[in-house]
């Protein structure tokens, strides 16, 4: 049983070291300081009010109009300062231990969370607002790709639950 | 010797098949390995797979229902109403100390000077040619500081009362609306044209003012580079102040406005340290400053005041 345990934590090492798990990692790691960068954009925009957002409008694309919208404000945060903290957060995690399985899921769980967010505020753009803003457009795929770097570097290690090292 | 040598064969023998036996079972742990490897690594790209295209369907279909039932269109706003006296009557007699106070206050942008554009006149009186739309936030914006601008040379009469789109940019921004408006006065003549309302019919907001072809000349040419910049064309408001100076988009953002009522607004222009009043009487004074150029600085009361001559400073108007 524990030769089984280690057979099996050797391989998921193995297959964090060559099936691509360090290279999520840095993926990961990258689409989170990119996060920071386009929220903290967003963040200057709202709070100067766009007078100098570089976004073309067309009747389907208008940063202006999302960011100024009555959703751009969740409980009295702007959407931007949660999107900025978001990032932060998660840049933290992903700079922590590698090998706790809670932290893991942790790092799952959140990333999970972010995807939902830009679920619900691509629903906002569309259904609401009735535009499109490509910065947020931006920070939307960057979480998909941390999302899917996240699940790439961490399910093995989360669904297996290999103690922490 | 023949057991010796038996014995010592004996103990030689075994040392091949456990060698054997080892590199057996380090295969046989290594081909364990690569299976569990193989298995998580199928486990991963399964997982991973599937909830990224999750997401890509769930944004897919989204999109899909959105062409498909047109929702999240333009929605109608209240519609205009004729504005109410109080209102309209504190824009349009801001106090005089007020404008001087404010001078050019938190304007952003002021009036463009045009060059070598023929004069736009009307019955020999200088005109003043608005284009704006009721839905449109920016036009929501300037409109109160035109208001307050005209009414320092004339009365403006039959104005409404509105809010812009409840669903663009700067949402149910509290405004007036010159459709229908009248003006009467000795130094010019002001044509106000609201091209659409804030009310949607059919997916579209419903037409409300005509361009005459001479107007639309107008706009075609003026609201066009090279005097707006290429980003900045057929943008509304425009306003040709008798072929001298344009205003192409609001001098101020519409931000400060959001939330209030038209009442709060017209309140808050007597007020000089309001923002409101910071924001709209600066630009109404730059307006009046473009004004003054066409009038022969008549009346000299407004056009020698300190908060115009500060903004004929700002548009090079000199006083």
């Amino acid at each position: 049983m524990r030769a089984r345990t280690t057979a099996r934590a050797a391989a998921i090492e193995a297959v964090d070291a060559g099936g691509g798990g360090h290279a999520a990692r840095l993926v990961a790691v990258a689409a989170a300081l990119v996060g920071v960068a386009l929220s903290a954009y967003l963040t200057a925009e709202h709070y100067s009010h766009g007078t100098t957002f570089a976004c073309p409008e067309s009747s389907a694309i208008n940063c202006l109009k999302v960011t100024t919208s009555r959703w751009s404000v969740i409980a009295g945060i702007p959407v931007a300062v949660l999107g900025l903290a978001y990032f932060v957060v998660m840049t933290g995690l992903l700079l922590s231990r590698t090998g706790n399985r809670w932290i893991a899921l942790l790092r799952i769980a959140a990333a999970g969370v972010g995807v939902a967010m830009a679920l619900y505020l691509v629903s906002i753009e569309l259904f609401e607002v009735n535009a499109v803003c490509l910065w947020c457009t931006g920070v939307h795929l960057v979480t998909l790709v941390l999302f899917g770097a996240v699940l790439w570097s961490d399910s093995s290690r989360a669904i297996s639950g290999r103690p922490a090292r | 010797m023949s057991k010796d040598k038996s014995s010592g064969a004996g103990k030689n023998r075994p040392a091949a098949p456990a060698s054997a036996q080892q590199r057996l079972a380090a295969q046989r742990a290594a081909a364990a390995r690569e299976r569990i490897a193989a298995a998580q690594r199928r486990r991963r790209l399964i997982v991973t797979g599937a909830a990224i295209a999750g997401v890509i369907a769930v944004v897919a279909v989204l999109i899909v229902v959105k062409v498909v039932t047109g929702a999240g269109n333009p929605k109608s706003g209240p519609a205009a109403t004729a504005a109410s006296s109080t209102v309209l009557g504190r824009v349009t007699s801001v106090p005089s100390a007020t404008f001087n106070a404010v001078g050019v206050g938190t304007a952003t942008a002021e009036p463009i000077a045009i060059k070598s554009a023929p004069a736009l006149t009307d019955a020999g009186k200088p005109e003043i040619l608005y284009v704006g739309a009721e839905y449109c936030p920016y036009c929501a914006a300037e409109r109160w500081a035109m208001a307050a601008a005209l009414s320092r040379f004339g009365t403006l009469s039959n104005v409404g009362q509105t809010t812009s789109s409840a669903s663009d940019v700067f949402p149910s921004t509290p405004t007036l609306s010159f459709h229908g408006a009248t003006y009467t006065s000795k130094y010019l003549v002001f044509v106000g044209k609201e091209t659409e309302s804030n009310q949607v019919v059919n997916g579209h907001y419903q037409t409300l003012d005509t361009l005459t072809p001479a107007q639309q000349t107008l706009f075609s040419t003026y609201d066009a580079p090279p005097y707006v910049s290429a980003s900045a064309k057929g943008t509304i408001p425009f306003v040709d102040i008798g072929g001298k100076y344009l205003i192409n988009g609001a001098s101020y953002t519409p931000q400060v406005l959001q939330g209030k009522t038209q009442q709060q607004v017209a309140d808050a222009l007597a007020d000089p340290s309001s923002p409101i009043a910071q924001a709209i009487d600066g630009t109404a004074n730059l307006i009046t400053a473009a004004f003054c150029t066409l009038t022969g600085a008549q009346p000299a009361d407004v056009c020698t005041s300190a908060g115009v001559t500060a903004a004929a400073a700002k548009i090079g108007a000199g006083a």
